[in-house]
């Protein structure tokens, strides 16, 4: 089994240190700004001189660059693709093949949806890569959040490879016992059953077993929770992310009265 | 004065026609170790679950009679009354971790968080825990890259950290080796000594007649015995209520068909008893 069950990777950056809500804050200011933001270059731009730097400043540039690239790869040869040939009113052509021809309106709406995509995926992959998700929970819950609300984010996070080994646990015992899980479409279908069926009805047992654990330890005592982990909050960080705010707000205002 | 009593105690789960537990009647003193034996769907777990309040305050249905545990009435408390009072370990191990902690640390604090316990305190209850229970050196894992066994251990650590005054196990050392199993019921035994109430539901009965001060038989949710360990194994109609006997006391029945065991003497349980019996019989 995996020890490895979230994105995180242990350095000892200034970007590792900052508080999680810092992170989280700026994360979606990156991304409203790409949105919403001006200039047809932003988004681009943010990802290259903003994401970029602060990923490599964070000492995680080469698995930034890296896992964002190939998790966006192949959407955006889709999205190139589709847009450049079948953009609605595109009229400049830039080259045409037989019944297709390449607009570069096309191209420009492809490349603003790209590196708009880019900037939130990869905004929120720098936030995991450097924060640890119980530091962020604890910190979020810390602040008002309910309780039960982070318990089932970071809960999910674990659940989900457990998920999968007792799938593969399930679906093991009965090939080994003859069902066959191979061929065709329809014999494939058939064959889930057996699998889904265990699955589901020892998850719901589990479940039940996991709230009288969860229970046992005291999860539902009314006493404001402690936490185990300080996580450390300074002057200059909250400043900042006023700062942030402010910036949300007149982006906003940019947009709603541009003038 | 008792620090478990129940009176006349009668249980029926949701929906359920005929009682879980029936009629039942226990008194239990601080510092005792209960052992509780009994075939699969004798009661066990559900004693156990009545003594941590999750019956009736999880499970619902219908409870009858009195349950007093620590200086609260079941009847007149909630399950947050118990969780500050009674603590409760019980068979798979997996399912006890938390889910939202991602190491053996982080998954001891839960429960002190839960209970708002400063961090400082947190850290040294913690660190006498990992000791106790001989984790140390999984500290930094992943409760989920761990064996059943370690997870086990984890369980209990996890519970003993919340300090409970009266110890609630239901086979806590299904997934342990012998060696694990013994470590464990050592460290029980030695709570017990420094005045923890526990009480187990344990299939493993030799290692329960070597550590437990009393034992109570259950069948079909009623009490069939409840008495020094040894007293209780020698009983002859064990078997017939699927509680096994232990392998001593086997040999030392065949024995006495044999006439190598006086049939005046006791039936051994362990196996320090049954090397002295024998001793003693064969000269």
């Amino acid at each position: 089994m995996s020890d490895r069950l979230s994105f995180y990777v242990e350095r000892s950056s200034l970007l590792h240190r900052l508080n999680p809500l810092t992170k989280l804050t700026l994360a979606f200011t990156l991304i409203f700004l790409a949105f919403f933001g001006p200039g047809y270059w932003l988004p681009a731009g943010l990802y290259l001189f903003v994401l970029i730097p602060l990923s490599f400043l964070g000492g995680v540039g080469k698995d930034f660059v890296r896992t964002s690239l190939r998790l966006l790869l192949p959407l955006f040869l889709f999205l190139f693709v589709m847009q450049s040939l079948f953009y609605p009113g595109g009229k400049t052509v830039i080259f045409s093949l037989w019944i297709f021809s390449v607009k570069s309106e096309g191209m420009a709406f492809a490349f603003l949806t790209a590196s708009r995509i880019l900037v939130m995926v990869s905004s929120f992959l720098l936030l995991f890569l450097c924060t640890h998700p119980s530091a962020l929970m604890n910190d979020l819950a810390r602040r008002g959040a309910p309780a039960a609300l982070s318990y089932i984010i970071t809960s999910t996070l674990q659940i989900l490879p457990q998920m999968q080994a007792k799938a593969s646990a399930i679906q093991d015992a009965q090939s080994s016992r003859g069902l066959n899980t191979g061929g065709n479409l329809i014999q494939r279908t058939r064959s889930l059953l057996p699998l889904v069926g265990p699955l589901v009805f020892g998850s719901l047992v589990d479940i039940e077993e996991r709230a009288i654990a969860i229970e046992a330890r005291g999860f539902m005592l009314p006493e404001k929770k402690t936490s185990l982990i300080d996580i450390p909050d300074t002057r200059p960080e909250a400043i900042f992310r006023w700062g942030m705010l402010l910036l949300i707000l007149l982006t906003t205002g940019y947009r709603l009265w541009p003038s | 004065m008792a620090i478990i009593e129940m009176r006349n105690l009668t249980y029926h789960y949701p929906l359920a026609e005929t009682p879980a537990l029936h009629g039942i009647d226990l008194e239990v003193q601080q510092g005792e170790f209960l052992a509780v034996v009994g075939a699969n769907g004798s009661g066990k777990s559900s004693l156990c679950y009545a003594l941590s309040g999750f019956v009736p305050h999880f499970f619902k249905g219908k409870l009858e009679g009195q349950l007093n545990i620590a200086g609260i009435d079941t009847h007149q408390s909630g399950l947050m009354d118990f969780v500050r009072r009674v603590g409760l370990v019980f068979q798979n191990p997996f399912n006890q971790i938390s889910g939202s902690k991602f190491s053996v640390y982080e998954e001891i604090a839960f429960g002190l968080e839960n209970l708002a316990v400063p961090p400082t305190e947190m850290r040294a209850r913690i660190d006498a825990m990992l000791d106790l229970t001989g984790i140390r050196d999984l500290a930094d894992r992943s409760p989920y890259a761990l064996s059943g066994g370690q997870q086990q251990r984890l369980a209990l650590a996890s519970i003993l950290v919340m300090q409970p005054q009266v110890l609630i196990l239901d086979e806590p050392t299904s997934q342990l080796d012998p060696i694990g199993s013994r470590e464990v019921f050592q460290v029980i035994k030695d709570l017990s000594r420094q005045g923890m109430t526990i009480v187990m539901a344990e299939h493993k009965i030799e290692w329960v007649a070597e550590f437990a001060d009393r034992m109570l038989v259950l069948s079909q949710g009623e009490i069939i015995g409840n008495g020094k360990p040894s007293e209780i194994l020698s009983l002859p109609q064990l078997p017939e209520h699927g509680v096994g006997i232990s392998r001593y006391t086997t040999v030392a029945r065949l024995a006495q068909k044999e006439g190598l065991w006086p049939s005046d003497q006791a039936l051994p349980v362990t196996l320090t008893e049954a090397v002295a019996g024998f001793q003693e019989a064969l000269g």
